[in-house]
């Protein structure tokens, strides 16, 4: 046997061999070829993924933007009517204290105007006499008991404590008013229609010392009672002379003049 | 192994160079879809362990699954159920697991850690 003689059965284990080598290397091709595909879908699929994602995540991102923008505007939109709110408030706080201010200043004005027209109503009782009335002043107990003095002693007297100030004068109980006079009759002397009897009591409010005063300074009142023959007089400081009410007296021809 | 790294990679790039921006009405559409394209790549890459893959099927697949998720977003924004997106989410984020688990164990197999 040369050795460049194969036998048949060294060429048939041959062929069988580049046979299977080729179907081989064919599903080699094939199996290639089917594992391109794969990867390439699966390459697609995936790039698609990744885009998609980034895509998602861009587009999340600036919704939470715009949502983060939006509740900036809520909150200034707020503070905006917030602001506006409180300034109106501030504006009635103000109104309404300009308004306190101004009621205060009324009622001072009324209080005020009520202190007066009650002091001036005081003053006019005192005057007319229309209600009893206390104060310090002056008692002056006057004895006469042959019966000397006359009406127009007592017009003197009551002129005198009227020019010491007095306020508020009484002759035994009996107010002395603006429209009181003295007259006489059956040797006595009558004050508004009642007979003086007695030892007379004059009680005049004023101040005590300018009373006492005008009653007794030299050459007054008491000096010239005191030369009528048996009369005393005795004049007293009190701390709390009381005077009654006049009595009521109705005006029938007078009539205030109103205005001015 | 590598190649599908790469396309991911690609896949990023691309949305990062073209700045596409989803509109806000659209966010949960394509966010479920995303889920739902995500699931099918598992889906695909655990086949193609498994000696099982079609590229037919597996891009079928694909588009139905996140068809499908958009779908059901849309129906329940129309009948009220706007909680029913979170249905997809459940079912799409259990299936992403349930297909990263089996890859991993074929991927542990192929590589004989086991």
């Amino acid at each position: 046997m040369s050795p460049g003689i194969k036998p048949r059965q060294t060429l048939l284990q041959l062929r069988d061999k580049s046979v299977r080598r080729l179907v081989e290397s064919e599903r080699a091709v094939e199996r290639s070829f089917h594992e391109g595909r794969l990867l390439a879908s699966l390459a697609v699929g995936l790039l698609l993924v990744g885009f998609l994602l980034v895509a998602q995540w861009r587009g999340n991102q600036s919704f939470t933007r715009e949502i983060e923008r939006q509740s900036d505007q809520d909150l200034a939109i707020i503070i905006q009517e917030i602001t506006g709110v409180n300034v109106g408030l501030r504006d009635e706080v103000m109104r309404l204290e300009v308004r306190i201010l101004d009621a205060e200043r009324e009622t001072k004005d009324t209080s005020e105007l009520l202190n007066e027209a009650a002091e001036e109503l005081d003053a006019l009782k005192l005057m007319t006499g229309l209600d009893p009335a206390v104060g310090p002043g002056v008692l002056v107990r006057i004895e006469d008991p042959e019966h000397v003095l006359l009406a127009q002693d007592f017009v003197a007297l009551v002129h005198e404590l009227r020019a010491g100030g007095a306020e508020a004068i009484s002759v035994n109980g009996r107010r002395v008013t603006a429209t009181s006079g003295f007259s006489e009759a059956d040797g006595h002397v009558v004050l508004d229609g009642m007979r003086l009897t007695g030892g007379y009591v004059v009680e005049a409010i004023g101040d005590a010392g300018s009373l006492e005063q005008a009653l007794t300074m030299p050459g007054g009142l008491e000096s010239r009672f005191a030369s009528f023959p048996g009369v005393t007089t005795e004049v007293e400081r009190d701390g709390s002379v009381s005077v009654g009410a006049a009595l009521e007296r109705r005006m029938t021809y007078g009539r205030p003049v109103e205005g001015d | 192994m590598l190649v599908l790294l790469l396309a991911i990679a690609l896949g990023v790039t691309l949305g990062l160079l073209t700045s596409v921006s989803v509109p806000v009405e659209l966010l949960t559409y394509l966010g479920v879809a995303v889920l739902a394209a995500m699931d099918s790549s598992l889906g695909g890459i655990r086949a193609a362990l498994e000696q099982t893959f079609h590229d037919r099927a597996f891009a079928f697949g694909f588009l139905t699954n996140t068809l499908m998720a958009a779908f059901i977003v849309f129906i329940g924004e129309r009948i009220g159920v706007r909680e029913l997106y979170l249905a997809a989410v459940v079912a799409f984020g259990m299936r992403i697991f349930d297909n990263l688990s089996q890859v991993r164990r074929l991927l542990f197999q192929r590589w004989r850690w086991e």
